[in-house]
């Protein structure tokens, strides 16, 4: 087997004059040397992308951000490989290049000239970009007469947040394994869309989806990391190009330049009457989606349907633009893009509540959408368990009860946040049931594994409806040559979208069981499976295939951002946070941490418990420490040494984490995803608590300890000096 | 990573001759846990290491002396100083400040010699040492020497040895009537590198503190020892005022760095906070 290595741009924006490989390939032991020019051999449009076909294999005549792959090096020995990287020569002639997704409204440096819609996603088939902009995609809603109100009202608040870019950071980096086969290739990747993967590199290749068989065994972590395509166009066109097997795994640095988080910057404002009753609210998002769009334009539509909040508004304007940037690519980050918009708005709420000294709880009670009310997009609120969380929430942390706010240099502080998301649609599931002669069962389902348990989940509702016993069920892991399509592991679909599919699998298996003992005047009660067989076929033989296949209904929004079936279910999660902050240096730790979540009936509640922690512990990290530091494009904390993840001493002093008793009527067995909702109030949380503690009102992210340390002083007139 | 030479001498001496002064591609490794670092990353890239693990165990070994002081082999991994019952009656703070040093992983082949010897302004020893009093012995080809810690360190990842010269022992004196701390505050992850490490060792007689020292890291190029502040507590008992006089000092003397972990004029802040607490608990200390 080749082990590839790429050689990346060092420049952020770039035509590419000439590229010399020939001392790389001279290099003993370097099998060969690739660049756009051999990929274009190979195939003729070397584009991909979710969205837009943007993103080339290897960079082809531009560059658009640092870390862009420009050439490969293939060697059976990874130091070989790695070893004749130093001895690639690029001549760059360096273009103005943008960072900032504000200036990237407005900038002359533009990253694409030439923009190609994929046209891969029904919801994302108007997307055309806007041609010499840096806009990918820009969502619009109107709903009511926000100008009026804003005219109309008691009080008019306007306040800016941003988010810094962080990244997904899986303990096991992105890695495919091609092989070339006499049908064609197989890969072997750490992929959380094996479907998607499929019908990508078969187009790349004008084949068939048969020719190309996409086997993903457990992952080490994914987070949307591991979504569309990554490290598998490089490694197919490499294995074809060699006819021979490569691998292509990514060491933790270079996960840094593959895929990051939107940075966003966000605009918010709200016409409020005395009594704290929201008239109309305004929002403006900025998503900086780096060089390539990757699933940014459907982060911007989706998280755009909910950027208001969770709150009863009459007159509602959101804008929400997906931006070009040379930064690395954004996309899909535990969470879709909700994280970054409920820092804003529930920051708002409490900076609003304090102006008008409404307590905060008060102010959520006021405005909270109940069940039944129509929603931004004018889709209806449904078992939407958003009063419960917020009830729950509130009694968990006493709100009612006087709060000690403690004395001499620890001053303490609580806050609340309550977000929540609707899901990815329209999106496909389909499962396969086999059942054995012996009355084994094999479940066959693209679902991917990664840590969160979704082969339990699925193997618990194929025995819920079978009525069998868990020993018995085989997961079969994602191989399209066997496992049917899935859209992906993303955006806690898969408990919702892949659990009705794998449901009806088992009821379509269980009614031709049911239909077999009938022929010999039974019923599934009075015969095992075993013998059933038996008795069909005068031996251990044949099998039974139950096929699933689950899409929901989903209509796009109008061009005022309207729709009555914006998604299928509402994610709902809420976070409380008590804090202790150091006064004399603006260091503070989190005493407690309430987390709470509707995720319908939890299918299997140990592990809903530990995805609402793991989700919200990340988040803590986003929120803290977790900061991608750029200069001119190049990331300067590119390793774990220097871009610090939470470790077990950052966690709260105490945590609890709950799912609120609630029903899904659409779900199966009542059930939604879970995924992400552990992250939605965590953020704003945590600062609501520092306001509250020492009255100070950060407004980006991190939330440092110098941050409230400089804020502190400026309170008390005497502001540290900048440097 | 390209092919590298591999040696394994038996003695100082012989790993003295390996090296070469002219190349600065030949370097010895100790527990390998820093050099491995750079070498992943690309920063160094050796022709030839010389490992200082066939040395023996004398090479790591801990000797308590007759008059107090404890002797330390530059071979002596960070678990084994951290079990050491002379290292905990002698120098209790080594002990306290290993807890929080890396990881038991790292800490089970890092050496204190290596440690001392990469000069990373953020470690934790560098400066514990230096409040200590220690004293480190070097071999070279030519002589060998004794340095303090202010002599050894001469700016960011740099020393004062020569090319072909070694740590091979540390010399911690009598700690008797002494109280040290060392306090490590970080101000991102808990596990990160420090923003500021503060070391403070002091002798009393009754409530006067007779000797002081007091040294900074971490937020400096290299760690430094504050004569000015030590000076001002020095012959005095301690008051309020006096302890502000000795932050301010301190503060006019520590030339603080801006990075990523802080301002400088933050770093500030935190310096006057923790020098401050870091005094007082060693008070406390030689009281109990
Ligand atoms: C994950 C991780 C976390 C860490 N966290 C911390 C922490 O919290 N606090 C902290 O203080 N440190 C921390 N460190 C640093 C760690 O303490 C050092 O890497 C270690 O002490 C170095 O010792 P070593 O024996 O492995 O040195 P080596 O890597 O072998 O050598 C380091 C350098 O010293 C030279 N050298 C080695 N021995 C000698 C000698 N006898 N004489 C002269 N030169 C010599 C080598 O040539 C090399 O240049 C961490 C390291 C890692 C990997």
């Amino acid at each position: 087997m080749l082990v590839a290595k790429v050689f990346r741009s060092t420049m952020a924006h770039a035509v590419i004059r000439a590229i010399d490989v020939s001392r790389a390939r001279a290099q003993p032991g370097v099998y060969a040397v690739y660049t756009a020019e051999d990929i274009v051999g190979l195939i003729a449009k070397p584009f991909y992308g979710p969205a837009f076909h943007d993103q080339p294999i290897l960079a082809l005549g531009k560059v658009h951000h640092v870390g862009e792959p420009v050439a490969v090096v293939l060697a059976e020995d990874p130091h070989v490989a790695e070893n004749a990287l130093a001895s690639i020569e690029v001549e760059y002639e360096p273009l103005p290049a943008v960072f900032d997704e504000i200036e990237a409204m407005n900038s002359k440096a533009v990253v694409h000239e030439v923009l190609k819609p994929a046209g891969t996603f029904p919801d994302l088939k108007h997307l055309s970009g806007k041609k010499n902009t840096n806009i990918a995609l820009d969502f619009h809603l109107l709903r009511g007469d926000p100008q009026k109100a804003f005219k109309q009202a008691d009080h008019v608040f306007e306040h800016y947040f941003k988010t810094q870019p962080v990244l997904h950071l899986p303990l096991e980096p992105f890695a495919t394994v091609a092989v070339p086969t006499h049908t064609g290739l197989t890969l072997h990747t750490a992929s959380q869309s094996p479907s998607f993967v499929r019908i990508e590199i078969a187009r790349l290749l004008g084949w068939p989806e048969n020719r190309v068989q996409v086997k993903v065994p457990y992952l080490g972590g994914g987070f949307g990391a591991k979504l569309y395509i990554k490290t598998e166009a490089l490694a197919s066109a490499c294995a074809l190009l060699a006819q021979r097997a490569v691998k292509l795994a990514l060491s933790m640095e270079e996960q840094f330049y593959v895929i990051t988080k939107h940075a966003t910057t966000l605009r918010i404002k709200s016409a409020v009457t005395k009594e704290g009753q929201i008239t109309a609210r305004e929002c403006e998002v900025w998503w900086n989606g780096g060089a390539f769009a990757d699933i940014g334009p459907r982060v911007t539509q989706k998280s755009g349907f909910t950027a208001a909040g969770p709150y009863d508004i009459e007159n509602v304007q959101i804008d929400s633009y997906a931006l070009y940037t040379n930064l690395p690519p954004a996309g899909a980050l535990r969470g879709f893009g909700i994280p970054q918009l409920v820092w804003a708005y529930e920051s708002h709420t409490d900076m609003m509540a304090r102006a008008l000294k409404i307590d905060p709880l008060q102010m959520r009670r006021k405005n909270v959408l109940r069940e039944g009310r129509p929603q931004a997009t004018g889709t209806l609120m449904r078992d939407a368990a958003l009063v419960p969380v917020l009830e729950r929430l509130a009694q968990l942390m006493h709100w009612d009860e006087p709060f000690d706010h403690g004395s001499g240099t620890w001053r303490r502080g609580r806050g609340m946040a309550i977000g929540f998301k609707a899901s990815i649609a329209p999106t496909t599931s389909m499962a396969i049931v086999v059942i054995n002669a012996d009355g084994s069962c094999q479940l066959q389902s693209s679902t991917v594994d990664m840590g969160q348990g979704s082969d339990t989940a699925m193997a618990q509702i194929v025995c819920e409806v079978l009525d069998i016993d868990m020993g018995v069920i085989k997961v079969v892991h994602p191989d399209t040559d066997v496992t049917p399509y899935d859209m992906a592991t993303l955006g806690s679909r898969s408990t919702y979208h892949m659990g009705h599919a794998v449901k009806r699998a088992a009821e379509h298996a269980r009614d031709q069981l049911a239909a077999m003992a009938v022929e010999f005047k039974l019923t599934l009660n009075e015969v095992s499976i075993a013998d059933l067989f038996k008795r069909k076929y005068g031996m251990q033989a044949g099998n039974v295939v139950g096929v699933g296949s689950f899409i929901p209904a989903y209509t796009s929004p109008d061009a005022q951002g309207q729709t009555l079936q914006a998604t299928p279910f509402w994610m709902i999660g809420a976070t409380g946070v008590e804090l202790e902050v150091d006064t004399e240096t603006g260091q503070f730790r989190i005493t407690q941490m309430i987390n709470l979540v509707d995720v319908g009936n939890p299918i299997n509640p140990e592990i809903v418990k530990t995805q609402i922690s793991g989700a919200a512990i990340m988040q803590m990290g986003f929120t803290l420490s977790e900061k991608m530091d750029f200069d001119e494009g190049q990331v300067t904390n590119a390793s774990l040494a220097d871009y610090k993840i939470p470790g077990i001493r950052d966690l709260p002093q105490f945590m609890h984490n709950e799912a609120v008793s609630a029903f899904e009527q659409s779900g199966p067995f009542g059930a939604k995803g879970v995924g992400e909702s552990g992250t939605f109030g965590v953020s704003p949380a945590i600062a609501n608590a520092i306001d509250d503690a020492v009255g100070v009102r950060l407004t980006d992210l991190p939330l440092t300890a110098e941050a409230i340390f400089r804020g502190m002083r400026i309170h008390a007139g005497q502001p540290l000096q900048e440097d | 990573m390209k092919a590298f030479e591999w040696e394994q001498p038996r003695d100082w001496g012989e790993a003295i001759s390996m090296l070469d002064p002219r190349d600065l591609t030949v370097r010895v490794m100790a527990g390998g846990t820093a050099l491995m670092l750079m070498m992943k990353s690309g920063v160094f890239q050796p022709t030839r290491l010389i490992s200082l693990q066939g040395l023996g165990q004398e090479a790591g070994a801990i000797v308590q002396e007759a008059q107090g002081g404890i002797r330390i082999g530059a071979l002596c991994s960070l678990t084994a100083l951290g079990q050491s019952s002379a290292v905990a009656t002698t120098a209790p703070v080594i002990i306290r400040t290993l807890k929080t040093l890396s990881n038991v992983r790292v800490r089970n082949v890092a050496t204190l010699g290596g440690h001392l010897a990469h000069a990373d302004p953020h470690m934790d020893l560098p400066p514990v040492m230096m409040a200590l009093g220690a004293t480190v012995k070097t071999v070279g080809a030519r002589s060998s020497r004794t340095l303090t810690m202010s002599e050894l360190y001469r700016g960011y990842y740099e020393t004062a040895l020569e090319p072909d010269e070694l740590i091979c022992e540390i010399v911690i004196p009598s700690q008797v009537g002494r109280s040290a701390v060392y306090l490590k505050c970080s101000t991102r992850a808990a596990d990160d590198w420090p923003t500021l490490g503060v070391a403070v060792n002091v002798k009393c007689d009754g409530d006067v503190i007779e000797k002081a020292r007091i040294v900074v890291s971490a937020a400096t190029e290299k760690p430094i020892e504050l004569v000015a502040a030590q000076t001002l507590l020095e012959g005095h008992s301690i008051s309020p005022s006096r302890l502000n006089d000795c932050a301010e000092l301190a503060l006019a003397q520590a030339p603080l760095v801006s990075d990523a972990r802080g301002t400088a004029s933050y770093k500030k802040e935190l310096l006057r906070v923790y020098l401050k607490r870091a005094i007082q608990i060693a008070l406390k200390g030689t009281i109990s």
